[in-house]
């Protein structure tokens, strides 16, 4: 009998965390299904694009996707801009008793009657700003160019700080960088490295100011229609990834910040506590701005879980 | 049918044009925007105009779905047309019919597909909604993430421009068949070029090159049948 | 097997001579419909998400620019600049037209519209001025050809798309090949102009080469605005192509008034319509290469290939055979975004530098486009001149040989490539 094959697409390289992830996904998909199922990893958009891929999904052109949290705001589940709201999280434990609770699996739920089935959230990491010219308080910010990834949340908290949000695809950063077409931009410390982006930016700040992150989804009808063992054996193999997946992004991000003090080409500043402090009050409001389009009810479920209260700033 | 060629001509050039502006507006704003010149600056950086590419974006490629379909009446589509050249004109003609009718074969097989696209994208829920009936379990459509506009609206770029095509590809079947005539961005153009005046709509895709089908009635410039026109 | 019968329909649909666009449609139809269970609306959709991509819509802009160039008199003050350089020298008219090509490469993105550009004013001129009219045809049709070499390129954006290549980059590594390949070319015209004694222009005076300068200004600039900019990083390459489209709308119908401005509708109406074209080949090349990569040919392929030893040398060998062959049926755009997606894979397993590979197929290209059955440039030319295919053939050969000399030397010679971008930090 011919195996059940899922095309499992994503834009990254395949030796980033993600591309690492689903191929670990696929080896114990294989194993645990002992081959009744047949995974193929298409990395590198080879198969589809950032912008295509939700619809292809939906089509059931392909079966398994792990867009980042951004893009499912275009498609209609607002929810997911949460995740983009700057300081929401104040680390890896408070972020992952919203992904890996019921918070998350409530966001995860709402893409159903889109056709979509949500399986798990896979970290990336916390993004950091780096820019050519030294960023002390969020003034120094003011004015400069910074690429973000399109997204409503990131545009408003690039503003929030005097920033020209400049929407780009990640494939130009490194030149838009090289050549000063943009001044600066935001990054989990991975991304920058393995992008070479320390080799075009003079200064990085460790602000830890925002979460980026992937949801790693199937089309429901396909999900569904899965022979109940194997849709089982499958879920098991997805536990085991977001494991894996969330290990492996912490640690090469630690990894990566690493090298890239040691490259001496960026200069990485930690902010001291008052610092750090100042960027969130700056930040936050960001939060309320968005309350329109996020829902105040999540992000207050959100502060419920976590603990956080911006009165108190 | 005068009006609907004016109107084809006119939304891509307006698009045309329109792009080239959005992105030059970009460009200025986004390089003033970086000097610090007192209250220029915050006013600049309080616009907003990072929906300029994704704008651009969507321009070009209608202006591509309906400049595909003005190319056929103008028969600017390159094929590889080196062997088909070279027979008898009664075999060529055949091949020609085949070709035409092809491109219609595919453009309405797309047309139909982009509608069913559409229909399921968006389009349906909005239909809906407009006439206020229940959606029952009628998902509404994506948006684009820059100018947050219905991409069933976007999309459908692919049935319209898909159908104009599929009907210049009949159009210039029905007149091949009537008068053994394609069209032709003329070779005759160049002619006229002692005077040191290109004329504004020259074209080098257009030069009896073998990437288009010769019809029955013009003669080539060339070597078989003589450099005359 | 899928790859044979994909390629194999593609084959018999392309010689019946219908659009390359659509036979690349219908063998994706053909193909996803009887034989794999990939829903059809996906190629609805991909023939809308196949262009949405930035970068692509550098094309359009670049034939905008060149269509106001090439009618607004920017080419004109070019050739008076580049008589006034070097019009004296052995070859006169002939190397004034080797460096009026180059410089209008610098600014315009296709090489056929480089030909009508340069060869539509200097042609009769040179006749005029009593060089045989083979001898122009040759230069020009060569020369022509830097169009896509010299950034910027409209055959370099297309292999970018084809192959996530940077087009910064590739724009980077074209300017030392261009100016070798134009000095090339030079030296031919000279060697031949002194052994048949043809024509030389009066020296021009210093005064007068300062005038032919001011005059050409306009347009030179554009070539600074275009490099600078992308350079400086005022702006993006794609950016850049719709600066130089307003910038070259701006001097041809304010600064040089030879265009009237009733005559921009139509201009945009043309630069459309070509556009379209090139834009409809690339969507369907977009779905064609997406049905390979979903039945994993180019992987496959790849495999295939080192499992049987091949190495670079070879392989680059085989390219460049390839390639020259399919110039012989095929217009660039099309046998780039054909091609690009198949080779690419192989050359990266080899370790061959993906710019480096831009470069050479871009140089196969303008080898392609000098030589019958089909050759862009040279029916041009033939329009132009009114000579007959067969006779431009002879005219073109010696500058042609010179030009399959130096494919050669940038196959196997990275660095030639290279150097520049990498002196730069591009790469
Ligand atoms: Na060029
Ligand atoms: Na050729």
């Amino acid at each position: 009998q011919a195996p059940i094959v899922i095309k499992f697409s994503h834009v990254v390289a395949a030796d980033t965390p993600k591309g690492k992830a689903s191929e670990f996904f696929k080896k114990r998909a294989e194993e645990l299904t002992k081959g009744k199922v047949k995974v193929e990893v298409f990395a590198n958009s080879a198969l589809y694009k950032d912008k295509e891929e939700l619809e292809a999904l939906q089509l059931g052109a392909v079966q398994m996707l792990a867009p980042s949290l951004a893009k499912f705001g275009p498609l209609g589940v607002k929810e997911f801009e949460a995740f983009d709201l700057p300081y929401i999280f104040d680390d890896y434990t408070e972020l992952h008793r919203i992904t890996q609770g019921p918070v998350g699996a409530s966001i995860l739920k709402k893409l159903e009657p889109k056709g979509i089935v949500g399986l798990a959230f896979w970290d990336n990491g916390f993004k950091s700003f780096s820019a050519n010219t030294p960023i002390r308080t969020p003034a120094d910010l003011k004015g400069k160019k910074l690429r973000i990834q399109s997204s409503k949340v990131l545009e408003e908290e690039i503003r929030s700080v005097g920033g020209l949000p400049q929407v780009m695809a990640f494939s130009e950063v490194y030149q838009a960088l090289q050549t000063g077409v943009v001044d600066g931009t935001e990054n989990p410390h991975s991304n920058m490295y393995t992008q070479k982006m320390h080799e075009v930016q003079k200064h990085l700040t460790v602000t830890d100011h925002g979460y980026l992150g992937y949801a790693v989804i199937a089309n429901k009808k396909f999900w569904d229609g899965l022979p109940a063992d194997v849709r089982g054996q499958l879920e098991q193999a997805m536990k085991e990834s977001t494991v894996y997946a969330n290990k492996i992004a912490q640690e090469e991000n630690d990894k990566s910040l690493e090298a890239i003090k040691k490259s001496g080409k960026t200069q990485v500043y930690v902010p001291t506590k008052e610092e750090k402090l100042a960027f969130k009050k700056a930040l936050v409001p960001v939060h309320q701005k968005m309350e329109g389009r996020i829902g105040k009810e999540l992000i207050q479920s959100i502060y419920k879980e976590t603990g956080f209260d911006p009165a108190k700033l | 049918m005068k009006i609907l060629d004016r109107l084809e001509e006119w939304i891509i050039t307006l698009l045309m044009g329109g792009a080239t502006a959005i992105i030059f507006f970009a460009v200025v704003h986004r390089y003033l925007a970086g000097l610090s010149i007192p209250g220029l600056q915050d006013w600049l950086l309080s616009l907003n105009v990072s929906w300029t590419q994704e704008l651009c974006i969507i321009m070009f490629v209608w202006m591509a779905k309906f400049g595909a379909a003005y190319g056929v009446r103008t028969g600017i589509h390159v094929g590889v047309d080196v062997l088909i050249n070279r027979l008898s004109d009664s075999n060529r003609s055949k091949f020609i019919l085949f070709g035409l009718m092809a491109g219609a074969l595919f453009t309405s097989v797309v047309a139909t597909l982009g509608a069913h696209f559409v229909w399921e994208n968006g389009a349906h829920y909005a239909f809906l909604s407009l006439t206020g009936a229940e959606f029952g379990d009628v998902p509404e459509g994506p948006t684009t993430p820059d100018l947050e506009w219905p991409t069933w609206i976007v999309y459908s770029a692919i049935p319209l421009g898909s159908s104009l095509m599929c009907f210049r590809f009949l159009q210039v079947a029905w007149n091949f068949v009537r008068t053994g005539e394609l069209p032709h961005h003329d070779h005759g153009h160049v002619d006229g070029l002692d005077d040191e005046v290109l004329p504004v709509d020259v074209d080098v895709y257009g030069m009896g090159d073998n990437l288009h089908m010769h019809d029955l009635k013009h003669r080539q410039v060339g070597d078989k049948k003589g450099g005359q026109q | 097997m899928n790859a044979a019968i994909i390629f194999g329909i593609l084959a018999v649909l392309m010689l019946t001579g219908m659009p390359i666009s659509i036979s690349l449609g219908l063998t994706v139809l053909t193909f996803l419909f009887t034989m794999t269970e990939v829903p059809l609306e996906s190629v609805a959709l991909k023939l809308f998400t196949g262009i949405e991509k930035f970068e692509i819509m550098a094309i359009p802009f670049f034939i905008l620019a060149g269509n106001f160039l090439t009618h607004g008199g920017v080419a004109k003050r070019m050739i008076n600049f580049a008589t006034a350089m070097v019009g004296h020298w052995y070859g006169g008219l002939g190397l004034a037209g080797v460096l009026a090509c180059a410089l209008f490469a610098a600014v315009s993105g296709s090489s056929p519209a480089t030909v009508v550009a340069i060869g539509s004013i200097l042609l009769p001129a040179m006749v005029r001025a009593g060089f045989p009219n083979r001898f122009g045809a040759g230069i020009i049709t060569t020369a022509g050809a830097l169009g896509i070499l010299i950034p910027p390129s409209i055959v370099m954006v297309m292999y970018s798309v084809a192959t996530n290549t940077s087009v910064g980059a590739l724009f980077m590594a074209g300017v030392v090949p261009g100016l070798a390949l134009a000095a090339t070319l030079g030296g031919v015209t000279w060697y031949r102009a002194r052994k048949f004694d043809y024509p030389r222009q009066p020296k021009a005076s210093f005064a007068e080469r300062m005038k032919a300068f001011r005059d050409s200004v306009w347009g030179l600039l554009l070539i600074v605005v275009v490099m600078g900019g992308i350079y400086t990083g005022i702006f993006t390459p794609t950016e850049a192509a719709a600066m130089s489209a307003m910038y070259a709308f701006i001097v041809a119908v304010f600064v040089y008034k030879d265009m009237p401005l009733s005559d921009v509708p139509k201009v945009l109406l043309n630069s459309a319509n070509m556009s379209a074209m090139l834009l409809y080949i690339i969507t369907n090349a977009v779905l064609f290469s997406f049905i390979m990569t979903n039945e994993n040919i180019p992987q496959a392929l790849a495999d295939w290939m080192l499992g049987n030893g091949l190495g670079v040398i070879a392989f680059l060998l085989a390219v460049n055979v390839l390639l020259l062959l399919a110039g012989n049926f095929m217009e660039p755009s099309s046998i780039v975004l054909i091609f690009a997606p198949i080779l690419f894979p192989v050359a990266m397993k080899l370790g061959i530098d993906p710019v480096h590979f831009g470069i050479i197929m871009v140089v196969n290209m303008e080898v392609g486009m000098c030589h019958p059955p089909v050759g862009l440039n040279l029916y041009v030319a033939s329009g132009i001149t009114k000579m007959g295919i067969t006779e431009l053939t002879v005219a073109v050969w010696p500058w042609l040989l010179s030009m399959l000399v130096f494919l050669g030397l940038v196959t196997y010679w990275p660095g030639l490539s290279l150097w520049f971008p990498r002196m730069l930090g591009m790469m």
